[in-house]
């Protein structure tokens, strides 16, 4: 496997889902897996683990069905002693059974030492925080996504701990995790990536980590030398041909462009006066019962007013689950807050406002919004010009149209690319798009929520250049992201903020 | 010709793999059959009477799902404005009066509505024979229509639910769009299609049921008033009657199968004409929802 | 909608539709008694009188110069009293000897004769609830577990084998060969005979039966119910559809990557045994498919109401087609003809009140279930 690299196609009867001559990851060893969304990386770690099914997909490994593939002494081994973290926690846990349940079934039924994995990873020596999550059943808020992806990261540990047992399995095993930090903040993901280097030096396991967070890099760079011969760091990308490559990533070159990347400063008119603020949030409000504050600095000392001026790009953090998305959607007029106060553009707007107030003066006039994820923002349904059609901005038409988008696609745009369902984009594309629909409007203010999602090395770079483009231009944005290393190295401390509760 | 045979067998496999397809030429196929076989063996008063009657049910089944179709989109609509509209209590009214209809079992409601239609008749104010499937079609669709709104509503929630919705209406993108073009259009024609070939079995075995009904159980009053003939109506008519007794004898005296076939014909075609076409119409629908991964 | 929220609007629609149908029977009863009056009152007085045999002609026109004598200027009138009295006695006397057959008052005894055939009709519903319950689920998983075992419908078993013949060299072994084409063909017809019964309408098997069976029972009308109408083989489908549908979600992935049991054959030790699936309390300990049928469980649960309403559907039609006495259903049809709109409204608010008391039932259960789920039940950790 390590060697030759597996040819693989992959087709639902209607189209290729993905296509590959050269898939290959070293054994015993962790290869980090970057690429844009949507290019396959998940079809193609599925396929290898041998979890697709053959009726439903056409698959063919190195030109032979699936089913000869499933039939390798290789693949069962991996599907007996390995394990594979899935992404969106949330589907991938029962919700008719309860998580201590769904911790203690098939192989990983026996102890394995769950209670050191779960409070390693809740960074925690209080069991009763522990059973208080295991002791329920799965919802959409609770636990929350981060609790989730921890309770499959947990279940992937202890597979680890049973081939780790002197009894354990000898014979080739495969660790997958994908997308196993997306939902976590920075702190957890390194707690993490510290409990599987430490279980890696045991004993030595082959593992596939795919993941769209470049700031692991730097991570590993900064505190896990000793692991780096362990570690390969892989890339897809499409190729002329449309089939997928599997490319080295070479490290430096993130870390360098990291370097580069230079703020731009507040401002474009260089005073602060009323007019030209676009955003002012009173510092403190109330959602969900609970008491927000705003706060000028990571401690959380000093609390503030938000506030954001024309060609201001400003950024605000807050921890995993905390509410960073739930408060933009209450800017947006999207959900309630029980006590909020806050000014667009010089409409002020508090709890009592009621939703009229955003349909008739802020959706598409005032304030936009781009969401994170674009396979859920967009209809896929529809073709790229339809996708774009219904906005305010009715400009948008023709010739101008496909300027606006070849702003941020690298090639020319042509009628054929206007005509393409959307769903037929790649998850860069689409993700390009998505940020194009919202920065087509003619608004003074865009929410920004993870607005690399989805994106591979290239088009980060290129999407960056494009909102600070923008921001020279006299847009302000307001960004909300997990991408903490790059946000940092692109906005100004004091233009960032810190949202807690108490 | 051996090229021809692969093209042949490898076009088979396909339709073969689309049960939707493959379903809707099978009914084609077997009531062609039926019918060339009617031809042969039928006598003509009861030919005729046979068409008619299976044509009229087409044509009133067909009718109740244009108008399920149309009151479902419509009123779905409406449901769905309300829902996040500060006009709750329209909301409510409105959810208020569907779940009313929905309570009374479709039968005993499509059963009062056609003793309307017996009265309109006598009172002579509905005499046109389509006018009167019309009618009829309408009575049916009252009780099914919310099968329609269900969906709608079912869907237009689900895209509420995603950020989809907010994603689009923060752009300025009109509600009305949303819902209709992006929601409805875009992302549900499939869903609605399937609801409505599931409504043409639905509207073709409560037709019948009523018809069967009426002509058995109101027949002294009704038979008086010239309610167009349905599959139903005919299937109660007496002949009919003894012909599918008919199919009960041959389980006690196999013998006579072949009998039913030529003496009990018309009561037979009818009976397989309901129960085939239901059948066929489950199975299209099973297929095509399959086939759409709905 | 919360669960209070929807039994106040339950409670809410049967107050209302029992005003309207109270208010209509009201009417009903009361335009019954006006019409009888009515109908009496212009021509009692002269009926009342002892000296005029109205069957004979002379004394009709006796009657007739009196009243032109008295009144002169009213002659037309007198004669169309006249003639109205012998058209009233002439209708009076065959609705009298219709009506003793067909009018019957809301008497404490027609109470009672509709109570028990209420109590019978639920007897039955109930009844055919839980075989249809039990038997959605059987037939769900078996079309499921045979899906997932990949096998083929025994017509292109049977198909395939007839055209794709290999050379034997002894006779036995062709024998033997056709023998199991022809056992997939019985098994192809078997089926599809089965498939013809599942959609029958029950009238036409009640009908084709009539002279073999006693159709008239109660055990032949539950048995229909269950088979009949289209609600075994619709509802085993949506089973089977949401067993499919969960086959498909993420968390059976994680099940498989946990090694539970994957193993579909009857045989296989780690599989899905036939005692298993025919369980009244179905359990698959250990094995993927356990996680898939919760979730399409809990699904079904939510269409109970849906199914519910397809069977009192088909309980009426079953009923009234048959044209059995006594059974609550035919009662409706025979009021209906009778014009007995008072016992008519009776028995449609009867009905109703089912429909709603399923209704409020299966929001009970869903709600009690999602409250387990939703974490809103105390729980103890362990």
């Amino acid at each position: 496997m390590n060697n030759t690299g597996l040819s693989i196609h992959i087709n639902d009867g209607l189209r290729t889902l993905a296509h590959i001559d050269n898939f290959s990851f070293t054994m015993n060893k962790i290869t980090f897996l970057f690429g844009e969304s949507g290019i396959g990386k998940s079809m193609i770690s599925k396929a290898v683990y041998g979890l697709l099914d053959p009726n439903e997909l056409q698959i063919k490994i190195n030109d032979k069905d699936y089913q000869n593939y499933l039939d390798l002494p290789v693949t069962r081994q991996i599907k007996q002693n390995g394990f594979f973290v899935f992404q969106e926690p949330s589907s991938h846990l029962n919700t008719l059974l309860k998580i201590e349940d769904q911790l203690n079934e098939g192989a990983i039924d026996q102890h394995l030492d769950e209670k050191t994995i779960l409070q390693t990873l809740w960074d925690t020596t209080d069991d009763d925080t522990i059973k208080k999550i295991i002791g329920i059943y799965p919802r959409p808020y609770r636990p929350s996504g981060g609790e989730k992806q921890r309770i499959l990261l947990a279940m992937a540990f202890k597979k680890i701990n049973l081939m780790l047992q002197p009894s354990g399995s000898s014979s080739f095993s495969l660790f997958v995790f994908d997308e196993p930090t997306g939902s976590l903040d920075n702190h957890f993901r390194n707690l993490f990536l510290q409990l599987l280097f430490d279980k890696f030096s045991r004993k030595q396991f082959t593992s596939l980590f795919i993941t769209h967070d470049y700031s692991i890099i730097s991570r590993i760079m900064n505190h896990h030398q000793n692991m780096i011969d362990a570690i390969d760091f892989k890339e897809l990308a499409r190729s002329d041909s449309g089939k997928v490559t599997l490319n080295f990533f070479s490290p430096e070159q993130y870390l360098s462009w990291l370097k580069r990347i230079q703020k731009i400063p507040g401002r474009t008119d260089g005073i602060e006066s009323p007019k030209s603020e676009v955003l002012r949030i009173h510092k403190h409000f109330r959602i969900y019962n609970r008491e927000y504050s705003i706060y000028s600095d990571a401690g959380c000392n000093h609390s503030t007013d938000l506030i954001i001026h024309r060609g201001e790009m400003v950024y605000l953090k807050a921890g995993s689950g905390v509410g960073k998305t739930t408060m933009a959607k209450i800017l947006m007029g999207l959900q309630p807050a029980e006590q909020v106060e806050f000014e667009i553009a010089g409409i002020k707007i508090s709890e009592q406002s009621g939703p009229g107030v955003w349909k008739k003066s802020i959706w598409g006039k005032k304030m936009g919004m781009v969401f994170q994820h674009a396979d859920e923002a967009l209809n896929l349904e529809t073709t790229v010009k339809e996708s774009l059609d219904g906005l305010k901005n009715k400009k948008l038409r023709g010739e101008f149209l496909k300027s606006k988008l070849e702003e941020l696609f690298e090639d020319k745009i042509d009628d054929e690319f206007l005509s393409k369902k959307v769903k037929y984009l790649s998850g860069g594309q689409k993700q390009r798009l998505n940020l194009v629909r919202t920065l087509a409007l003619d608004v003074d203010l865009i929410i920004l929520d993870e607005p690399l999602n989805g994106l591979d090395f290239i088009s980060i770079q290129k999407t960056l250049d494009w909102l600070q483009e923008k921001q020279r231009a006299g847009k302000a944005f307001l960004i909300i992201s997990h991408n903490e290393e790059i946000f940092e190295n692109l906005i100004d401390s004091n233009r960032t903020y810190f949202l807690n509760f108490q | 010709m051996n090229n021809l045979f692969k093209k042949i067998e490898r076009r088979s496999a396909s339709i073969y793999s689309q049960k939707d397809k493959f379903w809707l030429i099978v009914w084609f196929g077997i009531l062609s059959l039926t019918l060339i076989w009617n031809i042969l063996f039928l006598n003509k008063p009861a030919l005729d009477l046979v068409i008619e009657g299976f044509l009229n049910t087409l044509y009133i089944s067909a009718l109740v799902v244009i108008l399920s179709f149309i009151l479902g989109w419509i009123i779905g609509l409406f449901v769905a404005r309300f829902e996040t509209s500060r006009f709750q209590i329209l909301y409510f009214v409105l959810t208020f009066i569907l779940n009313i209809i929905r309570s009374i079992p479709q039968i005993i409601g499509i059963l009062l509505g056609y003793m309307g239609i017996t009265y309109l008749i006598t009172a002579n104010i509905l005499h046109n024979h389509w006018l009167i499937m019309t009618t009829m079609a309408l009575i049916i669709s009252l009780f099914i229509f919310n099968e329609v709104i269900d969906l709608i509503r079912e869907r237009v929630n689900h895209f509420r639910k995603l950020d989809f919705y907010n994603a689009m209406k923060v752009c300025g993108i009109s509600e009305n769009r949303i819902i209709n073009f992006d929601i409805l259009w875009k992302n549900s024609r499939i869903h609605i299609l399937n609801k409505l070939i599931a409504i043409f079995g639905s509207a073709i075995f409560l037709q019948c049921t009523i018809d069967f009904i009426i002509s058995v159980g109101l027949s002294t009053q009704v038979s008086s008033v010239s309610l167009p003939t349905t599959l139903g109506s005919l299937l109660a008519k007496i002949d009919s009657k003894q012909d599918i007794l008919a199919i009960g004898n041959t389980l006690m005296n196999p013998s006579y199968f072949s009998h039913i076939f030529f003496e009990h014909l018309q009561g037979v075609t009818v009976a397989f004409l309901i129960v085939f076409t239901l059948l066929a119409v489950y199975k299209i629908s099973n297929g095509f929802a399959e086939r759409n991964r709905l | 909608m919360t669960f209070k929220k929807k039994i106040l609007e339950h409670l809410l629609s049967a107050f209302l539709i029992t005003s309207l149908l109270g208010t209509l029977l009201y009417f009903t009863i009361e335009k019954k008694n006006i019409e009888k009056i009515q109908s009496n009152e212009k021509i009692e007085s002269y009926l009342g009188l002892s000296f005029i045999d109205f069957e004979n002609p002379f004394d009709r026109a006796l009657l007739l110069d009196v009243l032109n004598a008295y009144e002169p200027d009213q002659t037309s009138e007198h004669e169309t009293l006249i003639r109205t009295i012998e058209q009233y006695r002439k209708s009076s006397l065959i609705a009298g000897m219709e009506e003793a057959y067909r009018k019957e008052p809301l008497s404490s005894k027609k109470w009672q004769q509709l109570s028990l055939m209420y109590a019978k009709f639920i007897l039955i519903y109930m009844f055919v609830m839980l075989l249809t319950y039990y038997g959605v689920q059987t037939f769900g998983i078996l079309r499921f577990v045979r899906r997932q075992q990949n096998q083929k419908s025994h017509l292109l078993c049977f198909l395939q084998q007839l055209f794709s013949a290999p050379k034997f060299s002894r006779i036995k072994d062709y024998l033997k060969y056709y023998l199991q084409a022809i056992l997939h063909l019985i098994k192809a017809v078997i089926i599809a005979s089965s498939y013809f019964v599942l959609f029958a309408p029950a009238y036409v098997i009640a009908y084709s039966l009539k002279t073999q069976l006693n159709t008239d029972t109660i055990f032949f009308m539950i048995t229909l119910a269950v088979i009949s109408n289209g609600l075994l083989i619709t509802y085993t489908n949506k089973f089977y559809t949401f067993l499919v549908a969960e086959s498909r979600k993420g968390y059976v992935q994680t099940a498989i990557v946990k090694n539970l049991n994957t193993s579909y054959k009857q045989t296989d030790k780690s599989g899905i045994s036939y005692a298993s699936v025919f369980s009244f309390r179905k359990h698959f300990p250990m094995h993927v498919f356990q996680h898939i049928f919760l979730n399409a469980r809990y699904q079904y649960l939510q269409t109970i109401k849906e199914q519910a309403s397809f069977l009192i559907s088909g309980l009426i039609i079953i009923e009234m087609a048959l044209n059995i006495q006594g059974h609550f259903s035919y009662e409706l049809l025979k009021q209906l003809l009778y014009k007995n709109y008072d016992i008519v409204i009776v028995i449609i608010l009867g009905i109703f009140y089912m429909v709603k008391l399923t209704e409020i039932f299966t929001d009970w259960l869903t709600h009690k279930k999602s409250l387990k789920y939703e974490n809103i039940e105390p729980v103890c950790a362990k």
